[in-house]
């Protein structure tokens, strides 16, 4: 059997402090291919991590548009081109008795845009996660806190990156194998 | 604590404070300038179209005037009322803010609403001589509420109501800059009515404010709505919806929110409310505004569609009248000014704590309330369209009210600390994170005090 790949350097912090603490150092390191994993959320994770907004709300904004415009063109198409019905003398076609199905319209493909695009930037569904067979990485669930780096990270190398994690409080590191 | 503090006054980082002593006579230059205007703007009337009604039309621009006022305070009486209702942490650095805003409601407001209290039979149609003595159909159906002692009655109501709300609220939380950690709350019959005591104790005065919040929502929701009916409404009396003093309502809340983010923002940069802020309060009166954008347009959207969709003679020609002249090109204001622009602009997370865009938007909100009450009040009057020349007589009043309301309200503000002084809920707007049980929360009172080395200030701000 040949050597197994490896995945990257799982370093498990005591407290939500020192994870946060040890967040901002390796974001100051300058790593890209890293992530923090919690039992719960911490407040002013997402800045120690250095992390953007989500790019998810473009996904809802997109479906959001094409779901109203949907809507609308749907209606004036069936109402008063394809199948003209007049009823109650009202105009075949009105924005405004339009409005409550397109903006239902907006909803659900907001909301589709929201999933899916949350989904597509996350990479999921996948089957498998090389953390996922790590024994101790359960603590993740539980009380314990952990960074993880990836082994593909341009600013990777083994000996140093253990060495930051360390002198970042981390009281346990150890590889993480594909 | 150890961790550096990212909010005290001494961060090199912040901007400095402004020079504001030139502002100082800002209120008196208002008045001045909004006396002149109002003067201007009836003068070219009479040039151009002689000086017939003139009361009455001056009355119709104060009534605009009056009521775009009135909704900075009902706002405001609502967001201190709603503070207290949720138990909220953040909004304690803006509430006193809020007090002295709501506190104008009487008697400054009650002062400014005295010409239209005089001029009403004048004003409203139902109230002359002329349905009087001879009521319409709809007149006759609304004699219980549309009478002379009904239209009084009500609009006194409605200011005492606020009076005593609005008094109560500033009262208790001013009392608890001042109050002692135990205090000696009165008991019984007294502290059910809440009136002055000597040493309340800091959690008493909550409790106070709490008790009065939670029965106030309620006068405040039919106070409000009596008031946007018998002073707007009414010029249409046969008109009728169940929805109005809810539009009315979200506009003023929109409103408020707007003024209240550039006021605590003057704040913050003279370094007044800086210890007390984080970027989380104005990110969350930035979604608050955004929120009332969508309330208001879902409000007002739906009367429009049910009448549109009922099509009924009798709900229509409120919105036949506003589709002739320039009235059309107003209500289109309206749509996209007063929706669409704030809400595609406050769709993005970012913008909300952005103080280039807020700005404006908030000077914009102001226009385009201007507007929503022009639309609201003068279209039944000048049928042919926006009377511009009058439009410059509300702009005049609205300068001059606002000069009073500015006086009123910075002397108050100089009469009281800018924030709620002992709040229990002031270490959480600090952003400060207390994991303990206190006696606000429903814990013990024992494990308050136990809990303090629990206080975690995150060292970045982010985070929502």
């Amino acid at each position: 059997m040949s050597a197994q790949k490896q995945y990257g350097l799982l370093a498990e912090f005591v407290n939500t402090s020192s994870v946060l603490h040890a967040a901002e150092k390796v974001r100051n390191a300058g790593f890209r291919k890293w992530d923090v994993f919690t039992p719960f959320p911490i407040h002013g994770m997402d800045k120690a991590m250095g992390l953007k907004n989500s790019k998810v709300g473009w996904f809802s904004f997109i479906g959001g548009v094409t779901g109203y415009a949907t809507g609308m063109l749907m209606i004036w198409w069936m109402n008063a081109v394809d199948y003209k019905i007049l009823i109650g003398g009202k105009p075949n076609f009105s924005p405004f008795g339009a409005f409550p199905p397109s903006y239902e319209m907006t909803i659900l493909l907001g909301a589709f845009g929201a999933i899916g695009g949350m989904l597509f930037l996350n990479r999921l569904p996948r089957l498998h996660h090389p953390l996922l067979k790590n024994k101790r990485f359960g603590g993740a669930t539980h009380d314990k806190f952990y960074i993880v780096i990836e082994t593909t990270d341009p600013k990777y190398s083994e000996a140093e990156t253990r060495k930051l994690l360390e002198a970042a409080g981390s009281r346990h590191i150890e590889m993480v194998e594909e | 604590m150890s961790q550096q503090d990212d909010f005290s006054n001494d961060d090199p980082k912040l901007p400095l404070p402004l020079n504001l002593s030139k502002w100082r006579t800002l209120p008196v230059k208002l008045m001045i300038a909004g006396v002149l205007l109002a003067i201007l703007g009836v003068g070219a009337h009479v040039m151009r179209h002689g000086g017939a009604d003139l009361v009455k039309q001056f009355g119709y621009a104060w009534l605009v005037a009056f009521m775009f006022c009135l909704s900075l305070g009902l706002g405001s009486l609502f967001l201190v009322i709603v503070h207290h209702l949720f138990d909220a942490g953040w909004s304690v650095a803006t509430r006193r803010t809020c007090e002295h805003l709501a506190s104008l409601l009487f008697p400054t407001l009650f002062v400014l609403w005295l010409p239209i209290g005089i001029l009403a039979p004048k004003l409203y149609e139902w109230m002359g001589p002329k349905l009087q003595a001879n009521p319409d159909h709809a007149l006759a159906a609304k004699e219980i509420l549309f009478n002379y002692k009904g239209f009084y009655l009500i609009s006194i109501a409605c200011f005492a109501v606020w009076w005593w709300f609005t008094n109560r609220l500033k009262y208790w939380s001013i009392k608890q800059d001042t109050a002692s950690e135990k205090g000696n709350p009165a008991k019984g019959f007294m502290r059910f009515l809440g009136v002055n005591q000597n040493d309340p104790g800091v959690l008493e005065c909550t409790l106070q404010m709490r008790k009065f919040a939670s029965f106030g929502v309620f006068f405040f929701a039919f106070s409000l709505t009596f008031g946007a009916i018998m002073w707007m409404k009414a010029l249409h009396h046969q008109w009728f919806s169940t929805m109005y003093g809810v539009c009315y309502f979200a506009g003023s809340v929109w409103l408020t929110l707007a003024t209240v983010y550039v006021i605590t923002m003057i704040m913050d940069r003279q370094r007044i409310l800086t210890e007390v802020l984080h970027e989380h309060q104005f990110y969350f009166l930035g979604s608050l505004l955004f929120a009332f954008t969508v309330f208001y347009a879902y409000v007002t959207f739906s009367q429009y569609f049910i009448i549109w969709n009922a099509n009924m003679p009798e709900e229509t020609f409120y919105y036949v009248i506003r589709e002739h002249g320039t009235w059309f090109l107003v209500s289109m204001v309206i749509i996209f000014g007063h929706f669409f622009a704030p809400f595609l602009t406050l769709l993005r997370i970012d913008v909300k704590q952005n103080v280039t865009i807020m700005l404006p938007l908030a000077a914009w909100a102001w226009l385009m309330h201007f507007f929503d009450m022009a639309f609201q009040i003068w279209p039944y009057q000048y049928r042919a369209g926006f009377p511009i020349l009058w439009a410059v007589v509300a702009l005049g009043i609205i300068s001059f009210m606002v000069g009073v309301l500015a006086t009123v309200f910075l002397k108050m503000f100089n009469s009281a600390p800018p924030f709620p002084q002992k709040d229990p809920r002031l270490v959480e707007a600090m952003g400060l994170y207390h994991p303990v049980p206190t006696p606000i929360s429903g814990g013990e009172l024992g494990q308050a005090e136990e809990g303090t080395d629990h206080l975690i200030r995150p060292k970045t701000k982010g985070g929502h």
